[in-house]
C-alpha cells in the first residue's frame, strides 16, 4: 500500500504541476500533425508508387515496396520520438527529487514508517509508469496512426518504446542523484541534456582519442566513453532495427542501464545518509 | 523529580566530547530513578555537528535527557539553542555525530520504530497539489494505516481540529494556522503512542492555540507521551509536566514545571480589606520586601524571617487574610538561567535576553 501510494502521489503530482498535462499536449500535437501530415497527397501519391494495379510491388530480395517505405518512414519517426520523448520524459520528471527534499515536505515523508529506500524507490517507480504511460500513447499513437493509413503494421516499431525507456530509466537514476545531492530542479533537467549531447562525440571516441596529443586526453575520452549513457549509439541501433536492418547492440544498452543503475544506488545511499 | 541544574555541562566550564566518561557519568545522573528501557524517550551523550565548508558548527553537545511513557516534556530553549536539531534526531531526520537515541527502546533511524510516532514538524509544507483530505490520506498510508481505518478516522480528526468541511480545499488555499492545524491532524493519524511537536502554535490564532491545547490534553489523557519544542513560554508551562532547558546544545537546566517556578523563599502576604503596613517598616534582617502594591510581596532568606514578619505584623494588630509561595512564570526562570549561563561563560552574547511574545498568553 506504501508503494501505492507513492506512485498515486507521483501521478497527482504531475497532474496538479501540469507536466503530465505538458506531456499529452506535445503528444497529442505531434500525433495530430501526422495525422494530417500523412492525408498529404504526396503521401498517398508515394503509397501509390507502392502499388501495381491495387497489389503491392515486390522489391526482388526486399519483399513489397510499400513496406521498404514505411519501414524508412518509421525509422524516421523512431528517431524523432527517441529525441522527442526523453526530453519530454526528463522535463516532466526532473522536480520529483527537489520537490520531496523542501524543506518542512521531507520531514513530512521521512518521519513516517517507511524507510527512505523504499520512499525514493517508490517515487521512482511512480515516475516509471507516468512515463511509460505518456510514451505508450505517443509512440503507440505513432504507430497506429502510420499503420492505419499504409496497412503495414511493422511490430519493429512499437518494440522501439523500450529502448527509449531504458534510455530514460538511465537518466531518471541520474537526475535522482543530482536530484538527492543539490535539491536543484534546473541542474536535474539541464545535467542529463548535457550528457544527451555529449554522446553525440563520444560514440567516435576512438577517432578522438587517437587524434589527442596527451595519453591522459585519450584515456579519459575512452573512460567517459564506457561510463556514461551511449545515448548516440543506441538512436543509431534503433533506426536501423525498425528498418530492420540491424538488431541493437548489446553493450550499449548494457552500460547505459548499469549507468543508470550505479546513479540510482547512489542517490539511494546518499538519500540514506542525508541529514534533513 | 525536582529540578536541577545539569552540573557538569554549565557553560565556561571543560567539557568532554559526547562520549567521554565525564559525559557518562552525567548521563548516569540523569537517568537515576529512570528505567531507560522503559522510557519513551531516552538520549545519552548526544552530539551533532553540522559542516559548513570547512567550519564545524556543534548543534548539539552530549545531552543527557530521559522521558518517561505518557509524560509531556517541554523542550525550551532561545533560537539556535539546539531544539529542532535534538527533535530532528530524535525521528531519525538527523543523524548524531556521538551518543545514542532510543525512542522506546529502539533506534529512531529504523523505520518501523517509527511506527505509531506522530510529528508535526516547524513550519511544515504539505504537497500543495493535495487537498487537506488527499494529503492526510497520504500520509495514512505511508504510516501503513488501512485504508477502512482512514475513512473513519480522516473525517473525525478533521472535525478534531476544526477543519470539517474544508478537508476537500485544496492546501494551498489554507492558511497558516488552518495548514497548523492539519498538521497536527496528521500526527495523529496513526494514534501516536509518542507525539513530537515542533512549535505546535507557531502562527496560530489565540482560538486556534486553544483548539490545539485541547487537542493534546485529550491526547494526552489517553496515555500518549507528549515531546513539546516550543518558544511560547505559556503555553508549554500550561501544558507540560516537566521541561529541560537546552542552551548551546547542553540540557541547562530540566525539573518539573512547578519545582521550576517555585522560587526558593518568595512569598505574598494579604492583609486584611481596608489594612495596609509600610514597606519600609517591614523590612528587616533576612527579609526583603519587594513590592507593597496592595499586598506585600517578600523575599525571606528562611522561614524563621517569614514568621518574624508575621509577628511584626500581629504586632501591630493587622489581620492577615493570606500567606502564600509567590510562583514564578517559566519565562522568569527561562531567562534567569539564561543569563546565568551567560554569565558563567562570562561573554554576554545574547545582549539582552528575551524570548518570543506570547500574545495571548502569560499567567
Amino acid at each position: 500500500m506504501k508503494t501505492w501510494a507513492l506512485i498515486v502521489d507521483t501521478w497527482r503530482e504531475a497532474l496538479a504541476r501540469y507536466t503530465l498535462l505538458g506531456f499529452l499536449a506535445v503528444s497529442s500535437l505531434f500525433l495530430l500533425v501526422l495525422t494530417f501530415a500523412l492525408n498529404l497527397d504526396i503521401v498517398d501519391g508515394a503509397l501509390a508508387a507502392g502499388t501495381l494495379f491495387g497489389k503491392a510491388f515486390e522489391v526482388p530480395g526486399k519483399g513489397p515496396a510499400i513496406a521498404t517505405v514505411v519501414a524508412t518512414g518509421q525509422s524516421v519517426f523512431a528517431a524523432m520520438l527517441y529525441v522527442l520523448g526523453v526530453f519530454l520524459a526528463v522535463f516532466a520528471t526532473g522536480s520529483q527529487v527537489p520537490n520531496l527534499q523542501h524543506r518542512g515536505t521531507v520531514d513530512l515523508y521521512v518521519t513516517r514508517p517507511i524507510s527512505r529506500t523504499h520512499l525514493l524507490l517508490g517515487r521512482f517507480l511512480g515516475a516509471v509508469t507516468l512515463v511509460t504511460a505518456n510514451l505508450l500513447f505517443l509512440c503507440g499513437g505513432v504507430f497506429v496512426i502510420i499503420s492505419a493509413k499504409t496497412h503495414v503494421w511493422n511490430p519493429r516499431f512499437l518494440v522501439a518504446i523500450a529502448p527509449i525507456l531504458l534510455v530514460f530509466l538511465s537518466f531518471l537514476g541520474f537526475m535522482y542523484l543530482i536530484g538527492v545531492a543539490t535539491s536543484s530542479t534546473p541542474l536535474s533537467i539541464m545535467l542529463p541534456y548535457a550528457l544527451y549531447l555529449l554522446s553525440v562525440p563520444l560514440a567516435a571516441h576512438d577517432r578522438i582519442a587517437a587524434a589527442m596529443d596527451s595519453r591522459l586526453g585519450a584515456g579519459a575520452v575512452q573512460v567517459l566513453y564506457w561510463i556514461l549513457p551511449k545515448t548516440a549509439e543506441i538512436g543509431r541501433d534503433l533506426t536501423g532495427y525498425v528498418l530492420g536492418k540491424t538488431t541493437p547492440a548489446a553493450l550499449p544498452l548494457a552500460t547505459t542501464a548499469a549507468f543508470g543503475a550505479v546513479c540510482l544506488g547512489a542517490a539511494v545511499v546518499a538519500f540514506n545518509r542525508k541529514n534533513f | 523529580m525536582v529540578s536541577r541544574d545539569v552540573p557538569a555541562q554549565g557553560a565556561g566550564r571543560s567539557r568532554g566530547p559526547a562520549g567521554s566518561p565525564e559525559n557518562k557519568a552525567i548521563a548516569a545522573d540523569v537517568y537515576a530513578g529512570v528505567d531507560t528501557d522503559a522510557a519513551a524517550i531516552a538520549v545519552s551523550g548526544l552530539g551533532k555537528e553540522y559542516r559548513h565548508g570547512r567550519r564545524r558548527l556543534r548543534a548539539l553537545d552530549g545531552v543527557n535527557l530521559a522521558v518517561g511513557r505518557g509524560e509531556v516534556f517541554g523542550l525550551l530553549g532561545a533560537n539556535g539553542a539546539g531544539k529542532t536539531t535534538l527533535v530532528k534526531v530524535l525521528l531519525g531526520l538527523a543523524r548524531p555525530t556521538s551518543g545514542e537515541v532510543r525512542v522506546r527502546g529502539r533506534d529512531p533511524r529504523r523505520a518501523a520504530a517509527r511506527r505509531r510516532i506522530g510529528y508535526l514538524p516547524e513550519g511544515h509544507r504539505f504537497p500543495g497539489y493535495l487537498t487537506g483530505e488527499a494529503a492526510l490520506r497520504l500520509f495514512g498510508r505511508l504510516a501503513g494505516v488501512a485504508e477502512g481505518t482512514l475513512d473513519q478516522r480522516i473525517p473525525e480528526l478533521l472535525d478534531l481540529v476544526g477543519l470539517a468541511g474544508r478537508g476537500g480545499d485544496r492546501m494551498g488555499r489554507y492558511s497558516k494556522g488552518m495548514t497548523q492545524r492539519l498538521g497536527l491532524a496528521g500526527a495523529l493519524l496513526d494514534e501516536p503512542e509518542i507525539l513530537f511537536l515542533d512549535e505546535p502554535t507557531d502562527g496560530v490564532d489565540p482560538v486556534g492555540r486553544r483548539r490545539i491545547r485541547d487537542v493534546l490534553l485529550a491526547t494526552r489523557r489517553r496515555g500518549t507521551t507528549i515531546f513539546i519544542n516550543s518558544h511560547l513560554l505559556s503555553e508549554v508551562e500550561r501544558t507540560c509536566d516537566r521541561v529541560a532547558i537546552l542552551h548551546q546544545g547542553r540540557v541547562v537546566r530540566e525539573g518539573t514545571v512547578a519545582d521550576l517556578t517555585t522560587p526558593a523563599l518568595r512569598y505574598r502576604v494579604r492583609l486584611g480589606e481596608g489594612q495596609s503596613a509600610a514597606p519600609e517598616r517591614l523590612a528587616g534582617e533576612g527579609l526583603a520586601v519587594v513590592s507593597g502594591n496592595g499586598s506585600l510581596e517578600v523575599e525571606v532568606a528562611d522561614l524563621a524571617a517569614l514568621n518574624r514578619l508575621v509577628d511584626r505584623l500581629r504586632a501591630d494588630h493587622l489581620l492577615i487574610a493570606e500567606v502564600s509561595p509567590l510562583r514564578a512564570a517559566l519565562e522568569d526562570v527561562f531567562i534567569e538561567v539564561l543569563e546565568g549561563e551567560a554569565r558563567a561563560a562570562g561573554v554576554s552574547d545574547h545582549g539582552p535576553l528575551t524570548t518570543d511574545h506570547d500574545p495571548g498568553g502569560g499567567r
